[in-house]
């Protein structure tokens, strides 16, 4: 008989076979099997194999065989554990001798190369993260990553109105945040406030967010932290299977549709994947008028293949993105004074209506990746692994109103268009030195030039940077200490040519060290404590270098400084993280980041005239910043299947050279829920469960002195959700009902640009549904 | 126009890959800006016809704008003009014309202080609105004064106060003498 566990997301597969013998009541059973690495099937050597309960536990050996005996029939969890890879739980019901193998999969925070995903339990890694997946992450997907990330302590978004919103990871966003999307660092044009991430998160299974300086693994420039953004694995199984989502919201009328469809030979081990999403949205509502053209469509493709022979794997990866968004007609301002009306006003001039129609001022945005890996496994513990990818982004700005005296045939071209093709190679080797030290070292090398510069807000530019890294890791089972360090070296060389017609042709050449250090003190079995110490440097962009001109979003005047250092940030973070079983579990960060020449907007006396009036001028200048903070998370079991969850984060952001806030530092956030569990048994992946949240948000008192407007008055909101995992026929099915601001409150959001123009949207009630399936040859 | 030849190779020693690309750096019409330089007054009465000009040719940032102040004659009826120009180009290009064309579209605003008088509006848009481009003026007493003219696209004509709604695409402040 064979029966397949928690195979659901193909997170852990674990394949029970029993009976064996059946003897009950006598403390002579045996479990064994196999420690197996999910993603390329080879065995893993040296993990450590626990039943909490007993206490008992064995190594695999080199071959990933592992033997526990003298077994009482009972409830059990396993946890399995092996360095680089996620700390596995599994529940266990012991009746008779088993056989059970284990797949683990690598942890992709830490140092191995390969960015694959799926976890159960906590993870092992030194570094303070926290992840998005399952249930959590899939209700989110429709609205975009900024906002799925919202639901992690410590992250929140930074929008430009209701359909562009960017992720802030304690405090920091834009370009002091990498984003790796199936493993591919995202190129795209991240410089600007009201530049979204161009990435479709339906195709990721698992969202890691890590926070802090910490893993040098990715690349520099991570001052804030890095987010990896992993792909459900390629299935195991010969077949075919997929997944269908379905979605809408009420707000915006919107409708998603997104499909998954994969197929694994069973003569040749490859595998094959398509994945598309499709997007409509039309104007958002706040509680008292609509927002005109808030529309957003979007239209995304993604294939990809794995060939996967003995010790060989050969990935291909495509994918293509495009979004248009509409941006709320009034915000869109000409100068000083248009500014002030539109903020006096408070609102839009009219009540607006419902519309899909897409109109100006509107964001065209395309990004395509292509992706080719190899990697070759000398053993299990030594790994090759070359990847050359080339990313395309294509970004289209449509102002409000046409451009003066063009030519009739380009009278609907974009009035700024920038394109950028970046090419990267990077060569790793993951190795393992004896029993206790596992690393990897590797190099990345990129060439990034933009080909296309309508509108000269920012100079035409070409970028070549490599790097080079090298990281360990020390694990020894039993031993409650564990710690990593890493080190890399990073040289940029930005060429600048011209901007508008006048040509500058200069060259920037950056070079600099990134260093970590991470302990994890492991103090008894429901409490660990990591301490995290790195530096890492950010070198100034083309934009803060150069960029001039009036920036029609935002009604202001920038200025580039082209005597712009890097930035270096020092960053420490001291975390305390608990579970116990069901009952509780929770993690308090405390965290201090020192930015020196922390690059940064400082408005001018005076403002810029120009024949269209006063602007408002900014110029890019440095000054060393402090950012620290708390960030909590907890979740407790009040009363059977009744958890309360909470989440608090707290930041303070600080000038130390003008002893002024840093602008836009995400205010005092207390989020709490209860969340009700049922249906556990039956399905204990995904579990229906009710949940009502009240989210407090402070109003930002430690904000600036210069600011349009003051900060907004602090709120509070109420959201719901409603999730049921069932049958239909043989059909597996996941119903979601989310409501968002239940009560239709209106208010503000101080990390909204556009809160000087509108108010939040309102209500939104939600409705989604999963559609897993799958046809293996029998 | 910004054509792009890139070759690369790949050099691979434990992955230090090496790109070359060669780019032409000519700026082309891809680079144009578009953009209004200049807003000129022209005030015809009292036998004389007078031009004012407000003009920004390097266009947002550098040189500041240069706005020529205002002569008027006391006590005079004079018919007042607006025309938009960029100037920036050789030859100039009227932006009047595109004005007018789209008149539904926009609206040019005066605002009045000290000795200058409020220009009276008499054209109309396509849809019967005021427009602004021509409008009339009858001066007081000597002294001084501003005259800022707006020119606004998109307003809501509608609006009680549409000079306060849509995108400002000119706006200059003149100094005002009436003697």
């Amino acid at each position: 008989m064979e029966k397949v566990f928690a195979a659901f997301l193909g997170v852990v597969l674990m394949y029970l076979i029993s009976p064996m013998a059946t003897q009950a009541q006598q403390c002579n059973l045996s479990l064994k099997g196999q420690v197996l690495n999910a993603d390329t099937g080879l065995p893993m050597a040296y993990a450590g194999i626990m039943i909490k309960e007993t206490q008992q536990g064995v190594e695999s050996d080199e071959h990933g065989h592992y033997q526990l005996a003298n077994l009482c029939p009972g409830e059990y969890t396993l946890v399995c554990s092996h360095i680089g890879c996620d700390h596995a739980e599994q529940k266990l019901s012991l009746r008779s001798s088993s056989i059970l193998d284990i797949s683990l999969r690598e942890n992709a925070v830490t140092l191995q190369n390969v960015v694959v995903s799926g976890t159960v339990g906590k993870k092992a890694s030194t570094q303070t993260a926290s992840e998005l997946s399952g249930t959590e992450l899939d209700s989110g997907k429709g609205l975009g990553l900024g906002e799925s990330l919202k639901r992690l302590s410590g992250v929140s978004s930074l929008n430009t109105g209701a359909t562009i919103s960017k992720p802030i990871i304690q405090g920091m966003h834009s370009n002091r945040i990498l984003i790796f999307n199936n493993g591919v660092r995202l190129e795209g044009q991240q410089w600007g406030s009201e530049h979204a991430p161009e990435v479709d998160p339906f195709n990721s299974e698992r969202i890691t967010v890590v926070k802090g300086a910490g893993s040098v693994r990715y690349g520099s420039d991570a001052l804030g932290g890095i987010i990896l953004m992993e792909p459900k694995p390629m299935r195991h199984n010969p077949g075919i299977g997929g997944e269908l989502h379905l979605q809408s919201f009420t707000n915006g009328r919107s409708g998603i549709a997104s499909g998954m469809l994969e197929g694994k030979l069973a003569k040749l081990p490859l595998g094959v994947r398509v994945q598309g999403t499709l997007k409509r949205a039309g104007n958002l509502q706040t509680p008292n008028y609509y927002l005109n053209n808030t529309g957003a469509s979007e239209s995304n493709f993604s294939w990809s293949t794995k060939y996967q022979p003995e010790q060989w794997v050969l990935e291909t990866f495509y994918s293509r993105f495009y979004t248009q968004l509409g941006i709320l007609s009034d915000s869109h301002i000409g100068n000083l004074t248009d500014l002030n009306n539109a903020i006096e006003r408070g609102r839009p001039l009219q009540d607006g209506s419902f519309s899909y129609d897409l109109g100006r001022p509107l964001q065209r945005v395309l990004h395509e990746t292509f992706r080719v890996k190899i990697a070759h496994s000398f053993s299990e513990n030594d790994k090759l692994t070359f990847q050359v990818s080339r990313q395309f982004n294509r970004r289209q700005e449509y102002d409000a109103h046409r451009r003066y005296n063009v030519l009739p045939q380009s009278l609907d071209a974009p009035n700024i268009q920038f394109e950028i093709t970046t090419w990267a190679a990077e060569l790793n080797w993951d190795h393992r030195l004896g029993r206790n030290w596992q690393g990897a070292f590797g190099s990345t090398a990129q060439k990034q030039i933009n080909t296309v510069d309508r509108g000269a807000l920012i100079p035409g530019f070409d970028n070549l940077d490599a790097g080079i890294y090298w990281t360990e890791r020390h694990f020894k089972l039993g031993n409650p200490w564990e710690f990593e360090f890493g080190a890399r070296y990073d040289i940029r060389r930005l060429h600048i040519g011209e901007q508008g017609t006048t040509i500058i042709d200069q060259n920037r050449d950056f070079k600099n060290w990134s260093a970590t250090l991470g302990l994890l003190y492991t103090l008894n079995e429901n409490l660990k404590l990591r301490f995290n110490t790195g530096s890492a440097w950010r070198s100034p962009l083309v934009n803060e270098l150069f960029s001039s001109g009036v920036h029609h979003g935002s009604a202001s005047y920038e200025q580039g400084n082209p005597d712009l250092q890097p930035e270096r940030g020092f960053n420490n973070s001291l975390t305390l993280e608990g579970a116990h079983t069901q009952k509780w579990s929770f993690a308090l960060t405390a965290y201090l980041n020192l930015v020196n020449n922390y690059i940064y907007l400082q408005p001018r006396a005076a403002p810029e005239l120009t024949i269209r009036g006063a602007f408002p001028a900014f110029d890019y200048q440095q000054a060393d910043a402090r950012i620290m903070g708390l960030d909590w998370t907890g979740d407790l079991e009040l009363y059977k299947n009744l958890h309360l969850e909470s989440k608090i984060s707290l930041i303070n952001g600080w000038n130390q050279e003008l002893h002024d806030f840093l602008i836009y530092m995400p205010p005092f956030r207390f989020d709490q829920g209860l969340k009700l569990n049922f249906n556990a048994q039956k399905h204990p992946d995904h579990p229906s469960f009710v949940r009502l949240g009240v989210l407090a948000v402070m109003r930002q008192q430690q904000a600036p002195a210069t600011d349009y407007a003051s900060p907004p008055p602090g709120y509070m909101r109420v959201d719901a959700e409603f999730f049921h995992t069932f049958e239909w026929g043989k059909q597996h099915l996941e119903l979601g009902i989310s409501v968002f601001n239940l009560f239709n409150t209106s208010y503000r959001e101080y990390l909204n640009r556009f809160r000087y123009f509108t108010a939040e949207p309102g209500r939104n009630l939600g409705f989604r549904l999963k559609v897993p399936f799958n046809f293996s040859p029998k | 126009m910004n054509r792009i030849s890139c070759k690369w190779s790949t050099l691979t020693i434990l992955g230090l890959a090496v790109f070359g690309c060669e780019k032409d750096n000519n700026g082309g019409p891809d680079n144009e800006q578009e953009l209004i330089t200049t807003v000129a007054l022209k005030f015809v009465g009292g036998g004389q016809t007078l031009t004012f000009t407000a003009e920004d040719k390097d266009g947002d940032g550098g040189q500041a704008p240069i706005i020529q102040p205002i002569a008027l004659k006391v006590n005079t009826d004079y018919t007042l003009s607006v025309t938009f120009s960029d100037a920036s180009k050789t030859p100039a290009i009227d932006i009047t014309t595109e004005v007018k064309t789209e008149s539904n579209d926009h609206l040019v605003c005066f605002e009045n202080t000290g000795a200058m008088n409020a220009p009276l509006q008499q054209d109309k848009d396509a849809a019967g609105k005021t427009l602004g481009l021509e409008s009339t003026l009858k001066t007081g007493a000597s002294g001084t004064g501003t005259l800022k003219v707006t020119l606004k696209h998109m307003p809501t004509k509608s609006s009680a106060n549409a000079c306060a709604t849509g995108e400002t695409d000119a706006e200059a402040t003149f100094n005002v003498t009436v003697k």
